[in-house]
């Protein structure tokens, strides 16, 4: 009997087909491990950050000020993600917190299944057993990460001003999927056209939820706003 | 290009599903992808292309899309618009220029038609 018609005479080979019903994201597995990581977090009692931007926006630069001001005040360890080198490791590791680089080998973007592996090295790190703070930094690219969810509690974009205004617009995903935006270098406002309300309004209309934050890392213009943000972030958590 | 390791991923899981019901090739895949789902339809049929000629299994394979949309909700006074992947620039009946996104960010294996 022909099993997809249900008719009593054999039928031609190509007939002979089976249709399964799956609907299931593709997300899905992502999103799975996604969950276990942000239950590893919450166990260790951790408030995890996943930040993203285009190459060079200043991640890293932002990760060592943060460090340098309120590393004695929470315990910060940081998943570095990159696509071949060792180097931003080896920045957050020179200012005296734990840290696991991840290459990707090409990959874009971070997954969740790289973030798990990641967090279970980083508790072996001398002192990475027992956090406040968590930072994972993304590959540079505004694109992909934002279609993973490594398990982090708040995702935060980050846009430089030599990378003009423009970016929430032709990058909406990362906008709309972010909790947070930072507009970073603006000590640079002099050189470059970036009417920052503007690029603030812009965002806000793609997700009115959104905070934003502008700041200077170098100078460290505006960047107590930052770290009280953080503050709360960590205190909210441990209510 | 993210839209090559989701093939990658979704191909594992054809091979998986082929297993269980003992197919040995698949004939069509059919998806739905939304506008918001940070996926581009041209390089997810691009990546699907490439790799099921690589693949016993997916060679012939048809991939279809349906694309959904996007509703955009006002904040203000709750109206919805229905979008494509165009974000209206403010509120049809109120003016206001804040707009939620629901839906549209989908990437659903929907079903997998095998022989
Ligand atoms: N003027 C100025 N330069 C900055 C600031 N923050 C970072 N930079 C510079 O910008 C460059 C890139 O900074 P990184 O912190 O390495 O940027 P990143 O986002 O981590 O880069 P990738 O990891 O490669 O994506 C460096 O040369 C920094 O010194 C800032 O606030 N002002
Ligand atoms: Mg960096
Ligand atoms: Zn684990
Ligand atoms: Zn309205």
């Amino acid at each position: 009997m022909c099993d997809s018609c249900g008719c009593a005479s054999p039928v031609e080979e190509d007939t002979h087909t089976k249709t399964v019903d799956v609907n299931e994201s593709l997300f899905a597995a992502n999103e799975s491990i996604a969950k276990t990581n942000r239950e590893h977090f919450e166990k260790m009692g951790a408030v995890a950050i996943n930040l993203i931007s285009s190459p060079g926006s200043g991640k890293t630069t932002l990760l060592e000020h943060t460090i340098e001001a309120i590393g004695a005040e929470f315990r910060i360890g940081v998943i570095e993600g990159d696509i071949e080198t060792e180097r931003d490791a080896d920045r957050i590791r020179a200012k005296g917190v734990p840290v696991v680089q991840l290459t990707t080998g090409g990959a874009c973007h971070l997954d969740a299944a790289m973030t798990h592996k990641g967090f279970h090295r980083l508790q072996k790190e001398p002192g990475g057993d027992k956090l406040d703070l968590l930072f994972i930094e993304n590959v540079g690219n505004l694109v992909c990460p934002t279609s993973f969810d490594l398990g982090e509690h708040y995702r935060i974009v980050l846009v430089s001003v030599p990378e003009g205004p423009d970016k929430p617009v032709k990058y909406p995903k990362a906008f709309t999927s972010s909790d947070t935006f930072l507009i970073t270098k603006i000590d640079l406002l002099e050189h470059f056209d970036f009417p920052v309300d503007e690029a603030k309004a812009e965002a806000l209309h793609l997700n009115p939820r959104l905070q934003i934050f502008d700041f200077s890392s170098k100078t460290g213009e505006n960047f107590d706003a930052w770290l009280d943000y953080l503050r709360e972030l960590v205190a909210n958590f441990k209510k | 290009m993210h839209e090559i390791s989701l093939v990658q991923g979704l191909f594992q899981q054809l091979a998986e599903l082929a297993r269980q019901n003992n197919m040995t090739k698949v004939v069509t895949v059919t998806m739905e992808i939304g506008p918001l789902s940070g996926v581009v339809e041209d390089s997810f049929r691009f990546g699907f292309d490439i790799l099921s000629k690589e693949d016993e299994l997916l060679r012939d394979a048809e991939l279809i899309i349906n694309s959904t949309s996007v509703i955009y909700r006002c904040t203000s006074c709750n109206t919805a618009h229905e979008s494509g992947n165009q974000r209206p620039d403010c509120c049809t009946q109120c003016g206001d220029s804040f707009l939620i996104a629901e839906g549209g960010d989908e990437l659903i294996l929907q079903k997998v038609e095998m022989e």
